[in-house]
């Protein structure tokens, strides 16, 4: 299969902070990948660079065979809305939609027209006015009707009601079937949108913590509960990504394989083991530090 | 729409599989498209494809060129076949830990069963 | 592919402010013109009489008035055009040409309006009762071979200038227009510094055609200034 995106090496520095810490991963053409971690783990930067906005300070990216900077036939390619997208002042809903055709060679006028009746976006309110949920009803109009080759995402579900988000991912699944294309998308709505992925790329504090096809991912996570001494005996040798403790019971989140002899003793010692979900997986992988950051504080104080 | 222990393709395989068991799709009749079950459940259409094509591997269900996916003739004994082998794994030690858990001894396992049986 | 005419539709994409909103503050202007003439007429001033014409030839107000909007128009071309741009697809090159291809259209559009609007004025005996509003100075007292270059070269001055204003912002943030604004005032200074002793000699010898070529050369380096600062500006 080949890759669509291809992330290598790629660090990105604004000044002091490193928002991206060498990074490498790809995304086969064809596959929707989540793109997932806690605020200010790197996820719309990383984005930004996939869609051509922004350059590594080193490293390399390449979209369809191609570095995505300043090259308008990848660029054309390319859909991405971030998430606090700015409009020039004085837009409506139609200025946009009579602009985008203009960028993106396979712009599909029904799906627009469907996804503004579904979402039911105002035609006469600016969009400095629209509400959270209006604005992110409007990027996935643009991310969708682009029929871009690499459709970026950056938290389309952003103040969307329940009813929006099923419509989104109805349209979002039909149109994928009919026109295929890769789509990366991030979202914190992790229980509501893992079964759309078939990859996920989990990143923490600028770095890439996990990148896998989403049945592997939460295959070999597991989630163990039970009396606190019980797990702790049990997690001795585990790859233990967070715990947490209340009153005398105890969860401990991990991934790797356990063996037989651990699923035993489990059961003597009446610990409960789940598979993890992917929700509590990224929570996990973004717990790690915040816990010992903790642990650090309260040894100072 | 799909959660929990099992992966998605696998529950997916096991839906289409009990639906193909109780009768909906009939031997040599058309299941959905991938597309269809993607959009349907709301989930990846490669994840889709995998679930759809397990039951391929398994001779459950069969491609024809350009019309799409359709029951195989002996799907349903087959199936029967396969959840056959599995019921004691899947349902019976279950029951059994649970029972023991709760001090229902043998007989009385037996009286509830032919309760249930005869409703 | 280019997206410099992509860029010069999106541009074009809001109409009103484009093409409407300078004709109303045209509108606006020959209004307020005319009031202060019944004010002079009303003071005793008789229309047609020499000191009238002059008087009314005098009016700067069209240029004021228009030049404000105009770099407004400019800054937000870029200030928040840009963004959307870049997240349409658009290079950043692309974007630069395209912004200048736009503001020689507006440029065009306006000097053609103008030359109409003045050619009526000076058919109509200035509107059947001697209002000047365009056959004035600063717009080359009714001589369409000064006001065509004049409103062109005036127009695409203001918009390029509001342009590299609008990419310091997206540069730079808030301080960017500041550092522009005391750069060109210093290098005035400076000029002046340099210029002073033989102004005399260099105003006795000016010629209308430095100021196109002023105008020009204005507009060149804006343009300019503006791409060089959109390629390294991070949209965030």
């Amino acid at each position: 299969m080949t890759n669509a995106i291809e992330i290598d090496a790629v660090t990105r520095h604004f000044g002091r902070v490193h928002a991206l810490d060498n990074i490498s991963f790809t995304v086969p053409e064809h596959s929707i990948v989540g793109l997932l971690g806690r605020n200010g783990a790197g996820k719309t930067t990383v984005m930004s660079i996939m869609a051509g906005q922004d350059r590594p300070t080193s490293g390399h990216v390449r979209v369809a065979g191609h570095d995505p900077f300043e090259h308008a036939a990848t660029l054309a390619q390319i859909s991405y809305v971030r998430d606090n997208q700015r409009y020039p002042d004085d837009y409506r809903l139609h200025h946009v939609v009579r602009i985008a055709p203009d960028f993106a060679p396979h712009w599909s006028e029904d799906i627009a027209t469907e996804l503004v009746e579904g979402f039911r976006i105002p035609a006469k309110t600016p969009i400095k006015k629209m509400s959270r949920g209006q604005l992110s009803s409007v990027a996935i109009v643009l991310g969708l009707a682009s029929r871009a080759p690499v459709t970026l995402l950056d938290e389309p579900y952003l103040g969307l009601d329940v009813t929006g988000r099923a419509f989104f991912h109805r349209v979002l699944l039909r149109d994928y079937g009919e026109h295929p294309r890769t789509v990366v998308f991030s979202t914190h709505l992790i229980d509501e949108s893992a079964s759309l992925f078939d990859r996920v790329v989990i990143m923490d504090a600028g770095r890439l913590v996990l990148d896998a096809n989403s049945d592997e991912a939460s295959e070999s996570a597991w989630v163990m509960s039970g009396a606190t001494n019980a797990v702790t005996q049990l997690i001795g040798t585990a790859n233990v990504l967070s715990t947490s403790t209340v009153g005398g019971l105890m969860s401990a989140t991990g991934s790797g394989e356990l063996d037989t002899e651990t699923r035993a003793l489990a059961d003597d010692l009446r610990v409960h083991i789940n598979r993890a979900s992917l929700q509590q997986l990224v929570a996990a992988y973004g717990a790690d530090r915040a816990a010992s950051d903790t642990i650090d504080e309260d040894r100072r104080a | 729409m799909f959660t929990g222990e099992i992966p998605i393709y696998q529950q997916l395989a096991d839906r289409v599989a009990e639906d193909i068991l109780a009768g909906t799709y009939p031997e040599e009749t058309s299941v959905p498209s991938t597309n269809e079950y993607a959009v349907f459940y709301e989930i990846s259409p490669i994840t889709a494809a995998k679930g759809v094509n397990l039951l391929v591997e398994q001779g459950v269900l069969y491609k024809k060129r350009g019309v799409g996916m359709f029951v195989s003739p002996g799907a349903q004994e087959k199936l029967r076949a396969r959840r056959r082998a599995q019921f004691a794994e899947r349902h019976i030690s279950p029951l059994v830990r649970e029972a023991r858990l709760l001090h229902i001894d043998r007989t009385e396992l037996d009286d509830l069963i032919s309760q249930e049986d005869s409703k | 592919m280019s997206t410099v005419i992509p860029t010069t539709k999106l541009h074009l994409n809001k109409r009103e402010v484009t093409f409407v909103v300078p004709l109303y503050i045209t509108a606006l202007v020959a209004v307020v013109s005319v009031l202060i003439s019944f004010l002079f007429w009303r003071a005793g001033s008789i229309p047609g009489t020499a000191g009238w014409v002059s008087g009314s030839q005098s009016n700067p107000g069209i240029l004021y008035s228009l030049a404000g909007f105009l770099v407004y128009l400019g800054v937000q071309s870029v200030a928040t055009t840009f963004p959307f741009a870049l997240t349409l697809g658009a290079t950043r090159r692309g974007f630069a040409g395209g912004t200048v291809l736009w503001a020689v259209l507006v440029s065009a559009y306006l000097a053609v309006v103008f030359a109409v609007l003045m050619t009526i004025e000076v058919q109509t005996g200035h509107w059947f009762s001697d209002f000047y509003v365009f056959d004035v100075y600063v717009l080359g007292a009714g001589d369409l071979g000064r006001l065509l270059p004049i409103v062109f070269l005036g127009t695409l001055s203001m918009l390029t200038i509001g342009g590299v204003f609008g990419g310091a912002w997206v540069r730079f943030g808030a301080r960017g227009p500041q550092f522009i604004g005391v750069g060109v005032g210093l290098l005035l200074v400076l000029a002046l510094i340099v210029l002073i002793p033989s102004a005399e000699d260099i105003l006795a010898a000016f010629q209308l055609w430095w100021l196109a070529v002023a105008a020009v050369i204005v507009i060149a380096l804006s343009s300019l200034g503006t791409w060089r600062l959109l390629r390294t500006a991070i949209v965030r």
